[in-house]
Parts: structure tokens; C-alpha cells; sequence
């Protein structure tokens, strides 16, 4: 191991070049998280003016709370079909643009642009594209009037996020996707045809074995990333509605918090979200990760 | 011999290649129109430079790259517009290629599985190619835990556990470091004796050509110089080409002019008598020229230049009439401490070329 002597003379330098990372990190990041948990043990006043220890009743309080689980089972919902639709979605366009096949190349461009738009303004788009009214499905409806109505129908509304979502996490997991194909060799394909596997069978017993390090990243980054980037997408499409139908434990949380001023409520979720993030994530390292193999 | 060994032999089909061409567009020419006939069970290197064509030949033959024209027949079945698959031909690549995420009995079992062949069928077939090649105990082991030779192996178990009628590989060897590289080649002359399948080898090193082959296709641009056993290629070189490709160090190749009745050099020294008359480009190997000694040509002076001294003989480089010669001579020759040579070039081992088209003057020698 080569010290850090080696590197940097001065044995500070390391850390003031790390200091403004670590002070937004910190500031940002710790900070918040450890108020929340702490906030999550006391009672909070919604106006400032103290707070009182109340132990675990809290958490007594919110877990007992019926709309907590819908909030949570909704999570969960979201979190499966968006995340798996955000990498299958990809992944059948990285095989495809790896192929080479008709207007792979302007599309490999065309699919990176969705990466420079915020979430927010995601939202305002697909408000706009699946509007019953003057969107993409507006003709479906006046074919079977009131089939699409994201307003009224909860599911329909789901079903726009969850379209929004996966439209949004196309770019990045496109391009780590691709990258994973392209680096496999094509000597590798030539000997698996060689061996006298089709195009379809090479996808399945060469090419995904091969981009499994690829597919782990984007799995685990998707699933955390479901559960608290949908806040911008519900906040400017569906505001939790219709009748709660999309409300996420984000939003739920940003609702009891800043408009029902139930803080310390809003913290013990945020706690017990994180927590749930924590193991999830520690789960698929246990269970997916170790079987992965990234030798090439 | 085992059944893996007989089945292989039995399937081994020969190979036509006629007037096939490959041209990635009307300028860039890779193969003009070829004909060549790869006899059944014979263990056929092609030779050539990089960029000669050489990889493209075998490609066109797997099925890996679509050919531009003209037919290539296996047995006698014509093969160009068919799948890799329906050739019947197995490949070893240069970097192995081995499936990493596989176990070396995977790798080995593919095909079959592919084929759809039965699982204890299967167990049983790579068990036998495994044992042949020394690859039983590492069954289980991923290519990552294996050694280059081991890869090697497995590599050409995968190709040879389906029986295919034609073997074919691609530079297996350069990846490989000087001992592992002739242990390789010990190895695949041996298999080749045992299994007896249609070979067909590409490399650029003339050593594993003239060891392996039971004939060397020499490509220059996409064209055959020469198609023959390596002792004839060696001995009767067809063209310059092939007489500089071939040897090491390689044939002197020096201009001559015929008088008529002599061969001069450059310097006006004759170096041969014939009847002939105009350019010639003559060739002599390097351990045909006589130094000092007598024998049944003419003496020509040449100024030493250096020596290199290898252990089993030394490798003389001299100047005669402006061209560079190199004399292979057995070593502890008195030669060390002296400038000027006197060479002998004996009759019976020139070669002579046509200054213009460089291929060999017949019954010139």
C-alpha cells in the first residue's frame, strides 16, 4: 500500500481539498438525516417553541397509521414495475443499438437527451402528454369516452408515473448498458455463433451474463432512486391524487410535514424509509452481488 | 484411439474454394478470385504478412464473414450462404474466446447443449475430449483460474467436442510466450496425428508453418505465391516473396546480370555460369554459402560487416557488390578477425527469379 505521504506533501492537503465535498455533504446530507432521526424520538411543536422526549410512541403512531402501509405498499408498487420497466426498457434498446441495426447511431444520440432535463420539468411534460383532454391518448377517449382519465381513475394516474419514471431513467442506464455490451468481445460472439447459437440465444447465454455487473448498477441505483426521485414527478403531475391513489411515502412525508406540520411524524417516516432503503440495498448486495462475476 | 478420435476422422471433409473473392468495395480488393483445394484430413497452414487475407480466408470458411463472390465447398456440399452453424467447421481464436462466465465443461458443452444434445450424452463426450487433452481436474474451474496453455486447451476442446469435419484456427498461438508457444505447437501436431481432421492454421510465424504443415498456402495481397509441402517451399521457393519469407535469416536475394555465358554481380564478379542473358534477381540461403572452402561454384570476395555469434553457429553479414549477404556458418569458424571473405556460392543451391515479375526461373537451378 503506498501511503498518502507519497501523493501529497503536506498531510492537510488531502483534507482541504476534500472539505467543500464533505462540508455539502454534511450540511445536506448528515445533518438532516441525523435531525430526523432524532426528531423521530420527541414530540416537535409545528410552530418552533421546544420539544418534549416521547420514546417510541411515534413510531407506535405512524406504524399503526392505515395510510402509512397504503403509502408504503404504493412505494413498493412504484418501486418494482418503475424500476425493472427503467432497466428492461434500456436494455432492450442497448441490444439493439449494439447490433448495429437501422438508425442505431441517431437514436444512441436521441436516447442520451432525456438525462439533461430535471425532474420537475419531466413532470410538466407528461402532465401535459397523457392529458385526457389534449394528449397523446385524447383520441382513445373519444373513441371509448372515459377510458384514460388519469384525474378520476388512480391506477391511470399510477400508470402515468410510472411512464414518466421510466421515460427519465432511459439515458443513464441506456449508456451504462451499452457500454456493458460493447465491451464484450467479438471474437466472443463469433465463437458462441461458431457454436451455433442464433442472435436470440447469444443475448441470452453470452451477452447478459457478460453485462451482469452493468445490470446490477443500474437495478440497485434504480430501486433507491424510485423511492425518492418520484417526489418531483408527483409534485408537479398528480399532486398524490387522485383520492391518495399516488400518494408515495416521499410525498406522504413532504404532506405531514410541511402542509400538516406533523413534523415529528414526517421524521419518523423519513427514518423508517431510510432504514428500508438501507437494508434493501444491503439485501441485493447479499444476494445478487456475490454471484456476480467481473472477470472478463 | 477412442471414439472421440474416430468419429473425427470419419467426419473430416475436404475443402474447395473456387473463384472466391472478397472486396469491401471495388478499391479495396482483400481476395481476388481464389482457387484452392484443402485435401480431407490435411493440416494446412496459411501463411502470410498481416493484411495479406489470410484471417479473411478462414472467416469466409467459418461463416463469420459473407463472401463477395465465387464458392466454397465442404465435402461437397456448398457452403458460402450458410449459417456458421450449418458448416460443420469449429474455430480456436487467437484470445481463446472462452466463455468467462462458464466452467471449462460448459465452455466445452455448449455446442452441444445448443444442439440440443441429450445431458449424460453430453457429460460423456466432453469427458472424453477433457481426458485427451489433460483437462479432466480442472472441469469445474472458471478460464480466469486457468493458465495460458490451459485455454489453449480448453480452447481446442470446444472446437474438437462437437467432431467437426473442419478445424479451423486463427493465430492460436501468438498469445503464448516462447516455451508455452512450442509446447503448443508439440501438442497440436500430436492431436493432429491422433485425430486426423481437416486443419486449416493461420499464423504469420514460419516456424509453427514449417512444423505443423502437411502443406503451406503462402498469401501475398490475397493472391497464392505458393501451395506446397514445407520442404518443397523451402527448397523451391515459387517467388521471391515466398524465398524471403521463409527461412531464418531469410535467402539472400541479390541482382545479377546474364552475359550470356555468366552471372555477374553488380561489382562485375561472376557468380555462376549459364547460358543466359538480361536482369535476374539470384537467391542463395545463408547456410548454403561456403566460406573459404572449396566446392562447385565460383569465389567471390565480400567485405565482412559484423557477426553475430548464437551459440550453435554464428550468422555472418557481409558486403558483396553493395548488397548485404548473411552467411549462416557452423560455429568456431576462423573468421573472427578478418575483414575480407572468400565466399563460394555452390551451383546446386542457387536460386534464380525474374528481375521484373520475381517468380522463380524453372530448371534454373
Amino acid at each position: 500500500m503506498t501511503s498518502e505521504s507519497t501523493l501529497f506533501s503536506n498531510r492537510w492537503l488531502p483534507v482541504l481539498l476534500v472539505s467543500p465535498f464533505m462540508l455539502l455533504i454534511v450540511l445536506f446530507f448528515y445533518v438532516p438525516i441525523f435531525q430526523a432521526f432524532y426528531w423521530s424520538f420527541f414530540l416537535e411543536q409545528p410552530f418552533g417553541g421546544g420539544s418534549m422526549f416521547v420514546g417510541f410512541d411515534n413510531f407506535a403512531r405512524v406504524l399503526s397509521d392505515r395510510e402509512f402501509w397504503q403509502a408504503g405498499w404504493r412505494t413498493i408498487i412504484f418501486m418494482v414495475t418503475a424500476s425493472s420497466l427503467a432497466v428492461l426498457i434500456p436494455l432492450i434498446l442497448a441490444v439493439a443499438a449494439d447490433r448495429k441495426i437501422r438508425l442505431s447511431l441517431p437514436a444512441r444520440n436521441v436516447l442520451v437527451w432525456p438525462k439533461g432535463v430535471a425532474g420537475a420539468s419531466i413532470g410538466v411534460v407528461f402532465a401535459f402528454v397523457f392529458n385526457p383532454f389534449v394528449g397523446l391518448l385524447a383520441p382513445l377517449n373519444k373513441a371509448f369516452p372515459g377510458i384514460w382519465a388519469p384525474g378520476i381513475d388512480g391506477t391511470d394516474a399510477f400508470i402515468t408515473l410510472i411512464a414518466a419514471h421510466v421515460w427519465s431513467g432511459i439515458p443513464f442506464n441506456f449508456v451504462i448498458l451499452l457500454a456493458g455490451l460493447q465491451s464484450i468481445p467479438r471474437t466472443m460472439h463469433q465463437a458462441a455463433a461458431m457454436d451455433g447459437a442464433g442472435p436470440w440465444r447469444r443475448i441470452f447465454d453470452v451477452q447478459l451474463p457478460l453485462i451482469m455487473p452493468q445490470l446490477f448498477l443500474t437495478l440497485v441505483l434504480e430501486f433507491t432512486e424510485s423511492i425518492t426521485s418520484a417526489f418531483a414527478l408527483i409534485d408537479t403531475i398528480t399532486h398524490g391524487g387522485p383520492g391518495g391513489a399516488t400518494t408515495l411515502l416521499v410525498y406522504k412525508i413532504y404532506k405531514d410535514g410541511f402542509s400538516g406540520y406533523d413534523l415529528s411524524g414526517a421524521s419518523t417516516q423519513t427514518a423508517i424509509l431510510m432504514v428500508f432503503v438501507i437494508l434493501l440495498t444491503a439485501a441485493q448486495f447479499v444476494f445478487l452481488g456475490r454471484r456476480i462475476n467481473y472477470e472478463r | 484411439m477412442n471414439a472421440i478420435d474416430t468419429a473425427i476422422r470419419a467426419a473430416a471433409a475436404s475443402i474447395t474454394v473456387k473463384g472466391l473473392t472478397k472486396a469491401y468495395d471495388p478499391q479495396t480488393v482483400v481476395i481476388p478470385p481464389m482457387d484452392v483445394e484443402l485435401k480431407a484430413g490435411e493440416f494446412t497452414v496459411v501463411l502470410g504478412p498481416s493484411g495479406c487475407g489470410k484471417s479473411t480466408l478462414l472467416q469466409m470458411i467459418a461463416g463469420l464473414e459473407r463472401v463477395s463472390g465465387g464458392k466454397i465447398l465442404i465435402g461437397t456440399r456448398e457452403v458460402q450462404d450458410l449459417e456458421p452453424k450449418h458448416r460443420g467447421c469449429a474455430m480456436v481464436f487467437q484470445n481463446y474466446a472462452l466463455y468467462p462466465h462458464m466452467t471449462v465443461f460448459e465452455n466445452m458443452a455448449y455446442s452441444l447443449k445448443v444442439a440440443g444434445m441429450a445431458k449424460a450424452e453430453r457429460a460423456e463426450r466432453v469427458a472424453a475430449v477433457a481426458k485427451m487433452l489433460g483437462l479432466a481436474d480442472y472441469l469445474h474451474r472458471k478460464p480466469g483460474q486457468l493458465s495460458g496453455g490451459q485455454r489453449q486447451r480448453v480452447a481446442i476442446g470446444r472446437a474438437i467436442v462437437r467432431e467437426p469435419g473442419v478445424l479451423l484456427f486463427d493465430e492460436p498461438l501468438s498469445n503464448l510466450d516462447a516455451q508455452l508457444r512450442h509446447d503448443m505447437r508439440v501438442e497440436l501436431a500430436d492431436l493432429h496425428r491422433r485425430i486426423g481432421a481437416t486443419t486449416v492454421f493461420v499464423t504469420h510465424d514460419q516456424v509453427e508453418a514449417m512444423t505443423l504443415a502437411d502443406r503451406i498456402l503462402i498469401l501475398n495481397k490475397g493472391r497464392i505465391e505458393q501451395f506446397d509441402t514445407p520442404k518443397a517451399i523451402y527448397h523451391h521457393p515459387a517467388s521471391v516473396f515466398v524465398a524471403k519469407f521463409i527461412g531464418a535469416p531469410p535467402m539472400n536475394i541479390l541482382p545479377v546480370t546474364g552475359d550470356g555465358s555468366a552471372l555477374r554481380l553488380a561489382d562485375g564478379q561472376v557468380v555462376a555460369h549459364a547460358p543466359l542473358t538480361g536482369a535476374f534477381q539470384l537467391g542463395i540461403r545463408p547456410e548454403d554459402i561456403v566460406v573459404d572452402g572449396k566446392a562447385d561454384g565460383h569465389a567471390v570476395k565480400a567485405a565482412l560487416r559484423f557477426r553475430e555469434d548464437l551459440g550453435s553457429h554464428s550468422v555472418l553479414a557481409a558486403d558483396l557488390g553493395g548488397s548485404i549477404v548473411r552467411i549462416a556458418t557452423p560455429f568456431g569458424a576462423d573468421i573472427a578477425d578478418r575483414l575480407e571473405l572468400l565466399l563460394n556460392f555452390p551451383t546446386s543451391r542457387l536460386h534464380l527469379f525474374d528481375a521484373a515479375t520475381g517468380r522463380a526461373i524453372p530448371g534454373a537451378q
